[in-house]
C-alpha cells in the first residue's frame, strides 16, 4: 500500500479522529444554532450548495424529512439563485430555511443564492468555515466550522464534516418539534460517534480490498456510479472524486434509470460500475436486480454495502461499509470507498489532482472559475 | 436502609409506587419512624392523591400542564420545549416526600396513592427510599 500512497488515503485515515473531534465542536453549536421559536417556525428546508456540498444536501435530505417530518429539498445553487420562484421564498414568514453549505464561504452562486433568498424573505444559515466570506456575511445565520488543516486533496475530510453538521442539525429540529424523545435523539447522536469507532475496525480491511480493486480498474476508461435514495448521495460523491482525482468520465445516476439508460453504453468491459446499496434502502431490491443486470452484461462491479458479501450475486466485488444501528449514521461511512478507489486509481495513473490547474486548466486556479463570477441578485 | 427501585415510564405517565413501598417499610423492621421518598430527576415528581378513579390521574397530569403548558418560548433552550416545561413542573411538584411510620406500617389514609409523574417520557426513572427509625 506505500507504493500507492496518496493524499486522499491520508484523509481517509483520519476520519475516525476527525469524526470525534467535529462531533464534541458541532454538537453544541447546532443545538444552539436555531431557537426554539425559529426551529418550530419552519415549514419547508432548502438544502443548497455545489460539489460535495451539494451531495451532502443529498445525502442528508431523507434523513431531515424522516426526522423532522418537513418537506425537503436539495437545489443546486444557480437554481436557487438564478430560477427557483420568487413566491416560494418567503412564501410564509422566514420560509423555507435554507441551508447553505461552502466551506470557504467563498462559491459565488452559493453566496448568490443566499443573497437572494434573504431578498425574497427566505431564512438562511450559512454552514461555512469563514464567517467573514460571502456567504458568511449574507447568510443571516452561520453554523461555523473549525476543521483542521490537511495535506490536500479532493473533498474527503471537508464531506463528512458538511455531512455531519446537516445530520446533527435534522437531529436537533426533530428533537426540539418532540418528534422522538431527547433520549432517542442522544441514542442517535451516539450512533454517530460510534461510527468513527466502527470505521476505524474497518479501514483496514476497507484499504486492502479497495488497493486490489484499484489495480484491476486503473486503465477503466469510465465510471458509472449508482444508488437510490441517500445511497445516491455517495453515487454522486464518487463521480465527483473521478473527475476530481482521475480526471476521467465518470456518471452518477439511480438505480432505476440506469436500467433505462447507462447500461446501454458500450465498452461495458471498460466502465467501472459502482452500485451503492445499504441495507435499510427501500430501493434495496432492485438494487440488486441491477447488480444482478450489471454482472450479465459483463460489468466490472463493485458494490459498496453494509450487507455481506453472500448477500450480492457471485461476480462483484463487495466492500462493505460499518453496520450502524440507525440508517441515519450510514452517510458517515459510506461513501470512504470511493474516496480510497479514486484515490488510488489517481496515483497508479500519475494524475494530479484537478489537474494541477495547469496548462488548459489554469483557469480554474485558486478556485477562479467558481469564486469569481458576476453576480446577479433578481 | 435505603433502597433504590427503577421504573420505565411513559410519556405523561402517573405511575402508584404503594405496593413496593409498602413492602419495603414492612420488611424494614421500623416500628416507628421515618420514610423518605426521592426521585433523582428534573423533569419527573412525586405526590400523593386518590387512586379510586384512574382518570383522576388524568385530570392531575391535564392540570398541571394547564398551569405549564409546553411552550416554545421558554428561556431554557439547550434540550427541549418539553424538557423546559418539565423543569417547571418538576419544580412545582416536588422531588422528595416525608412520610411517618407507625406501628410497622406507612401512615397512609385509605384514599392515598404515592405517585410518580413522568412530566417527559418515556425514560427509564429512578427513585429512592430510605426508612429511619427513631430509636
Amino acid at each position: 500500500m506505500r507504493d500507492y500512497d496518496n493524499a486522499m488515503r491520508n484523509q481517509v485515515f483520519s476520519l475516525p479522529k476527525l469524526l470525534k473531534e467535529q462531533y464534541e465542536d458541532l454538537e453544541p453549536k447546532t443545538r444552539k444554532l436555531l431557537t426554539t421559536p425559529e426551529i418550530f417556525a419552519i415549514q419547508k428546508i432548502v438544502i443548497t450548495g455545489c460539489g460535495d456540498s451539494f451531495a451532502a444536501g443529498l445525502a442528508t435530505k431523507h434523513i431531515f424529512e424522516l426526522l423532522t417530518g418537513i418537506p425537503t429539498e436539495v437545489v443546486t445553487s444557480i437554481d436557487l439563485s438564478r430560477l427557483y420562484a420568487e413566491n416560494q421564498l418567503g412564501n410564509s414568514p422566514n420560509n423555507p430555511f435554507i441551508f447553505a453549505v461552502s466551506h470557504s464561504g467563498t462559491v459565488a452562486r452559493v453566496g448568490e443564492s443566499v443573497e437572494r433568498a434573504n431578498k425574497y424573505g427566505a431564512y438562511t444559515i450559512g454552514i461555512t468555515s469563514n464567517k467573514d466570506s460571502y456567504l458568511g456575511k449574507t447568510a443571516k445565520k452561520t453554523l461555523d466550522l473549525d476543521i483542521p488543516k490537511f495535506e490536500s486533496s479532493p473533498g474527503v475530510r471537508s464531506y463528512l464534516v458538511s455531512v455531519l453538521s446537516l445530520l446533527l442539525i435534522a437531529i436537533r429540529i426533530g428533537e426540539v418539534r418532540g418528534k422522538y424523545t431527547m433520549d432517542v435523539a442522544m441514542d442517535y447522536r451516539k450512533d454517530i460517534l460510534t461510527q468513527a469507532d466502527l470505521l476505524e475496525e474497518s479501514l483496514t480491511s476497507m484499504d486492502s480490498k479497495t488497493l486490489a480493486l484499484a489495480l484491476e480498474w486503473s486503465e477503466m476508461e469510465a465510471f458509472d456510479f449508482v444508488g437510490s435514495g441517500f445511497d445516491y448521495a455517495t453515487a454522486w460523491y464518487g463521480h465527483a472524486k473521478i473527475f476530481e482525482a482521475v480526471g476521467k468520465y465518470a456518471m452518477h445516476i439511480n438505480t432505476e434509470e440506469w436500467l433505462h439508460l447507462n447500461f446501454f453504453m458500450r465498452n461495458f468491459s471498460k466502465i467501472g460500475t459502482v452500485m451503492i446499496a445499504n441495507s435499510t434502502n427501500p430501493s434495496l431490491s432492485r438494487a440488486i436486480e441491477t447488480i444482478n443486470y450489471s454482472l450479465e452484461l459483463g460489468r466490472p462491479t463493485l458494490v459498496i454495502s453494509d450487507l455481506k458479501e453472500k448477500a450480492f450475486a457471485e461476480g462483484c466485488t463487495v466492500i462493505g461499509t460499518p453496520i450502524s444501528k440507525y440508517p441515519i449514521s450510514i452517510p458517515l461511512t459510506q461513501f470512504v470507498p470511493l474516496a480510497l478507489l479514486s484515490g488510488y486509481i489517481a496515483n497508479m495513473i500519475g494524475e494530479e489532482d484537478g489537474r494541477g490547474c495547469k496548462d488548459n486548466w489554469s483557469f480554474a486556479q485558486h478556485g477562479n472559475a467558481v469564486k469569481n463570477s458576476e453576480i446577479i441578485v433578481k | 436502609m435505603l433502597k433504590n427501585f427503577t421504573l420505565r415510564t411513559k410519556e405523561h405517565d402517573v405511575i402508584k409506587l404503594n405496593d413496593e413501598i409498602v413492602e419495603f417499610v414492612k420488611n424494614s423492621g421500623v416500628e416507628s419512624g421515618t420514610c423518605v421518598i426521592y426521585t433523582p430527576h428534573t423533569t419527573a415528581g412525586l405526590t400523593i392523591t386518590s387512586y379510586w378513579d384512574p382518570r383522576g390521574l388524568e385530570d392531575l397530569q391535564d392540570e398541571i400542564r394547564r398551569i405549564v403548558p409546553t411552550r416554545i418560548d421558554f428561556k431554557h433552550q439547550h434540550d427541549t420545549p418539553q424538557d423546559a416545561a418539565g423543569h417547571v413542573k418538576s419544580s412545582l411538584i416536588g422531588v422528595s416526600m416525608s412520610l411517618i411510620i407507625a406501628n410497622s406500617d406507612l401512615l397512609l389514609g385509605h384514599s392515598q396513592g404515592i405517585y410518580f409523574l413522568e412530566f417527559d417520557g418515556p425514560r427509564n426513572r429512578e427513585y429512592f427510599v430510605k426508612v429511619q427509625s427513631d430509636r
